[in-house]
């Protein structure tokens, strides 16, 4: 290509000179293609392994919607065919920084990337979210919650509840300890506990405990979000520095 | 009449010359400082890491010894090598940072796969959390260590080509080192769980 417009230039000796310092300025300021092919980022669930039902897709797409309208965090799925020969770690990186999830500036994007015939799983975790969603704390989710699933053949189960792990952690409550162990009755006891002091804090400051719930993922009613289903998302700039976690089945 | 056409003509070709190259290599000097910054931020994060591990591996009794003090040691060492963005244009400088981190890289690998011989150590969930913070550091210093050769890449090939090349000995700019990848260095240490 720089041969062919260098060409060109020669038929025109009188600007050759001046064309051909903006063909080599142009040239020095191209970035080397990356050697990767992505999907493309068509929603907030890109199934492009086809291991996800439309159901599925449609009711993780909204959570995930609602989840970015609420907090201004990107938070994708995707399902790839083939990692092409490298490592996931590498993959995922390169997958964030292209599709972008996130805020420019804020880098506050994740992506739960799962390789199933690398049988590879990657919660990759953008600068601004690595606070929260640490890299001890991925660990977890995979390997207590992802995995388990995986290994039983139901890939559905372990996206589904690895993504409710993640937006669980992301909303400050922590990993759900009901999908790791069931739940024993000193868990209920505290349950019940917690709820009395709750109970007993709300009678005492009624607007505090009002904005906590508000505040918090238990919402009544009122969050019809329209129609636009897949259309129109697109990653807001974010980058991603290799934060995250993975594993393998 | 037409010397004076000429005389325009250079002078326009001048000051497209200047227009396009004058910050050029000032911004790339300082994208090169960033990847760098990030870069020496990951290791640190990486630092900051092993006296806890280290506490949390010396607690198992007949652990052995010498891999510990290894760590220790290189981790020791690797503190007290700097390199400020002005060094980047050093080799030897850059040597003795990347042998200094070398090392510990391979202590901590070693400390790793000797870990997995301690059946409780590796059911301990602050040595888990330890590991897989570790791990996500590895893979941190990777992509920041690409990233930097990246950007020193670019910075390199506009100060030894034309028309970088006369911007660069305008401002005294020299090529930078980049990393020589060492084998296993930039490698997260291979651990199963």
């Amino acid at each position: 290509m720089r041969f062919q417009a260098l060409n060109q230039t020669a038929h025109n000796p009188r600007h050759s000179g001046k064309l051909a310092i903006v063909v080599l300025c142009v040239f020095f300021f191209c970035q080397t293609a990356a050697a990767l092919t992505f999907p493309r980022l068509t929603g907030r669930v890109v199934d492009d392994a086809h291991i996800l039902s439309p159901q599925t897709i449609q009711s993780l797409d909204k959570k995930l919607e609602d989840y970015e309208r609420g907090t201004g965090n990107q938070v994708v799925v995707a399902t790839i065919p083939s990692l092409q020969g490298t490592d996931i770690e590498d993959y995922g990186y390169q997958l964030g920084r292209t599709w972008q999830i996130g805020q420019k500036g804020k880098d506050n994007g994740a992506l739960l990337i799962v390789a199933p015939n690398e049988r590879k799983v990657r919660i990759e975790v953008g600068y601004g979210l690595e606070p929260l969603l640490t890299d001890a704390v991925s660990s977890t989710i995979i390997q207590g919650i992802i995995i388990p699933a995986f290994r039983q053949n139901d890939m559905e189960k372990g996206v589904i509840n690895g993504t409710d792990a993640v937006l669980s952690v992301l909303g400050g409550k922590g990993i759900p300890g009901g999908l790791i162990a069931q739940p024993s009755v000193s868990d209920t006891v505290l349950l019940l506990l917690l709820f009395l002091a709750f109970m007993i804090f709300a009678s005492r400051h009624p607007f505090l405990a009002a904005w906590m719930l508000s505040s918090s993922s238990f919402r009544i009613g009122g969050r019809h979000t329209g129609d636009d289903g897949f259309g129109g998302f697109s990653g807001g700039g974010g980058s991603f520095g290799g934060g995250g976690a993975s594993g393998s089945w | 009449m037409k010397a004076r056409y000429w005389i325009i003509g250079i002078l326009v070709l001048l000051a497209l010359f200047i227009v396009s190259g004058i910050n050029v290599i000032p911004s790339l000097d300082e994208k090169v400082n960033a990847s760098w910054s990030q870069v020496q931020n990951q290791y640190q994060r990486r630092m900051d890491l092993i006296p806890n591990l280290v506490e949390t591996v010396k607690g198992y009794a007949n652990f052995e010894q010498k891999t510990l003090t290894d760590v220790i040691q290189a981790r020791a060492n690797a503190t007290k090598i700097t390199l400020t963005p002005e060094m980047l244009s050093d080799p030897q400088a850059v040597k003795r940072f990347e042998d200094a981190q070398g090392t510990l890289s391979g202590a901590l690998s070693r400390l790793m796969v000797v870990a997995e011989r301690y059946p409780d150590l590796k059911a301990n969930q602050n040595f888990l959390a330890l590991q897989s913070q570790l791990e996500g550091t590895e893979n941190r210093i990777s992509i920041a260590r690409k990233d930097y050769i990246a950007t020193v890449q670019e910075y390199n090939t506009t100060v030894r080509t034309f028309p970088g090349r006369i911007w660069a000995w305008i401002y005294g700019a020299t090529p930078k080192q980049t990393f020589t990848a060492a084998e296993g260095a930039e490698r997260p240490p291979a651990v199963k769980f």
